[in-house]
């Protein structure tokens, strides 16, 4: 048989999308940008993360187009972002001036500053909260004046205090290894396209715009004994870092005349991982090395994964998926797997009506032998 | 045995040297109407020309990270960045999201600085309140988060 070449769907499209508005609109309700960026905090974080723009308000935006699909918000993001310009490099970020609003560890008990949960679902009950279908804005504002006076209006202390991190303490200690500082200009994979094998630059910053749920899937496979690395979390924190950037056309390196931008909002990990060594060709040594993970906005359970999947692609011997760079990196993120499993979707006429003929051809073949 | 140490910034910092970093802290983590109340004062006393008019971009954060001490490309930022001339100095505005009032009074700011107008020296005094004020609210801030610091307390078992 011949291949017939078609083209049309034209107006059926345009019916379509009109057809989606409408969806979008049927409920006759208008969703503002402010109520999508004052109530769904963890939506808004991780939109930002997988399409790796930090803008909230450009978030929401997406959020409300995409009608509440993620997918397609972080598509929406993304493509944004590749119609403005790149104007600056920042300064590098060090997370030590961070504004920490919440910080944990799962090694230690006491860590200077003390653990300070911070806003955090962690201890709530998982119950719906039916009151929340007739919240009022009277309420809120009620809820609010209450928790206003609660607070103390003393200052206790005039210091602002910046936490330390908890694995600088035991690298004074010995017990892990210093790195010196290493300044080597990082790769950008939006420059250039992934080559294997990746640099460490490379794999953090495919890592960190993963999509949330492929970066917990394999991580959580890491543990599960699909990789060879189960962490002890040493600190996780919340918080806001400054940003700064260099003046462009100043030959100045005094970085008291940089500019101060604002701040963003990150999360950041470093897990504590046992790891044997055999310095002397005779005796293992048990030591600790770090794995990093690290996300725009709070999302706490991506930025713990990562930092195992970061240990993971740190030890390629180790014959197990999660710690191939290729499987790995390859397969987390949002725009490029989503587009790849939806395009599926789109026709596929002609490559279709081939493995028909294929098929048919064969089964002719076998009736034939058959007579 | 581990020692734990902290660092802190305090409200008795001293005035110091109002280079270009700090100040422009104090104009973006402040009060705004400082920036427009500056700015508004040099657009009506000197001529100036909008080299740039605001508009948006990105900045690629740059970060260390702790388990190696290498850096890497953490993702964009959107920044609104405008350009403004007083003098023949070219001040520049940016700052993070779409603010393009805020990135013009910057760069108006920036360029009174540059050109080194008598204003600037007046404005030390009110940019010193001004942080003196965002350093309360942030001590403000940490003192309520660490109303969430946990206590442990050892149990006899």
């Amino acid at each position: 048989m011949g291949y017939v070449a078609v083209k049309g769907g034209t107006e059926a499209i345009e019916a379509s999308l009109k057809r989606l508005t409408y969806e979008r609109l049927r409920g006759r309700e208008v969703i503002e940008i402010k109520t999508i960026q004052s109530t769904m905090r963890g939506l808004i974080d991780q939109v930002m993360s997988e399409a790796s723009l930090y803008e909230p308000n450009l978030a929401a935006l997406a959020i409300k187009q995409a009608e509440g699909s993620m997918e397609e918000a972080v598509f929406l993001l993304r493509a944004h972002r590749s119609t403005l310009p790149r104007l600056y490099y920042s300064q590098t970020v060090e997370t030590d001036r961070m504004f920490v609003e919440r910080r944990i560890s799962a090694s230690f008990k006491d860590i200077p500053g003390g653990q300070l949960l911070g806003a955090t679902s962690d201890y709530t009950h998982r119950l719906l909260d039916f009151q929340l279908i007739h919240e009022t804005k009277e309420a809120i504002e009620q809820w609010l004046t209450d928790y206003e006076q609660e607070r103390s209006p003393k200052l206790p202390s005039k210091n602002l205090i910046y936490f330390s991190k908890v694995v600088d303490y035991l690298r004074e200690e010995g017990l892990f290894t210093e790195h010196e500082v290493d300044n080597t200009p990082p790769d950008d994979i939006t420059k250039k396209s992934l080559e294997f094998p990746a640099s460490r630059s490379e794999r953090l910053q495919t890592l960190t715009r993963g999509q949330t749920g492929a970066v917990t899937s394999l991580g959580y496979a890491s543990l599960r004994g699909y990789g060879q690395v189960h962490p002890t979390v040493g600190e996780v924190r919340v918080g806001m870092v400054p940003i700064y950037v260099a003046p462009p056309n100043e030959t100045t390196e005094d970085q008291e005349n940089d500019y101060y931008i604002g701040e963003v909002k990150i999360t950041e990990v470093e897990s504590f991982v046992p790891v044997t060594k055999n310095y002397n060709q005779q005796e293992n040594d048990l030591e600790f090395e770090i794995g990093y993970g690290i996300c725009f906005g709070q999302n706490e359970t991506k930025a713990i994964a990562m930092s195992i999947l970061d240990q993971c692609l740190e030890h390629p011997e180790a014959s197990f998926p999660t710690h191939d760079e290729e499987f790995v990196l390859l397969h987390i993120d949002s725009v490029e797997s989503t587009g790849f499993i939806s395009h599926l979707k789109l026709p596929h006429y002609v490559t279709f009506q081939s493995k028909l003929d294929s098929v048919r051809g064969v089964k002719q073949e076998v009736r034939k032998n058959a007579k | 045995m581990v020692t734990w140490r902290q660092v802190t910034m305090n409200l008795e910092g001293g005035r110091g040297m109002m280079n270009r970093r700090r100040r422009t802290e104090i104009l973006i983590q402040g009060n705004s109407d400082l920036a427009r109340e500056f700015a508004e004062h040099i657009m009506e006393h000197y001529p100036y020309r909008e080299v740039m008019s605001p508009r948006y971009g990105l900045t690629m954060i740059k970060m260390r990270e702790t388990a190696k001490n290498s850096l890497f490309h953490l993702g964009e930022v959107l920044v609104t960045e405008a350009k403004v001339e007083i003098k023949q100095q070219i001040g520049i505005g940016i700052v993070i999201g779409m603010k393009e009032e805020l990135a013009k009074h910057l760069a108006i700011i920036d360029s009174a600085f540059k050109a080194n107008l008598k204003e600037t020296k007046e404005w030390e005094e009110r940019l010193l309140e001004e942080e003196e004020s965002i350093l309360t609210e942030k001590i403000k801030k940490q003192t309520e988060l660490l109303e969430t610091r946990v206590q442990f307390e050892t149990m006899d078992m």
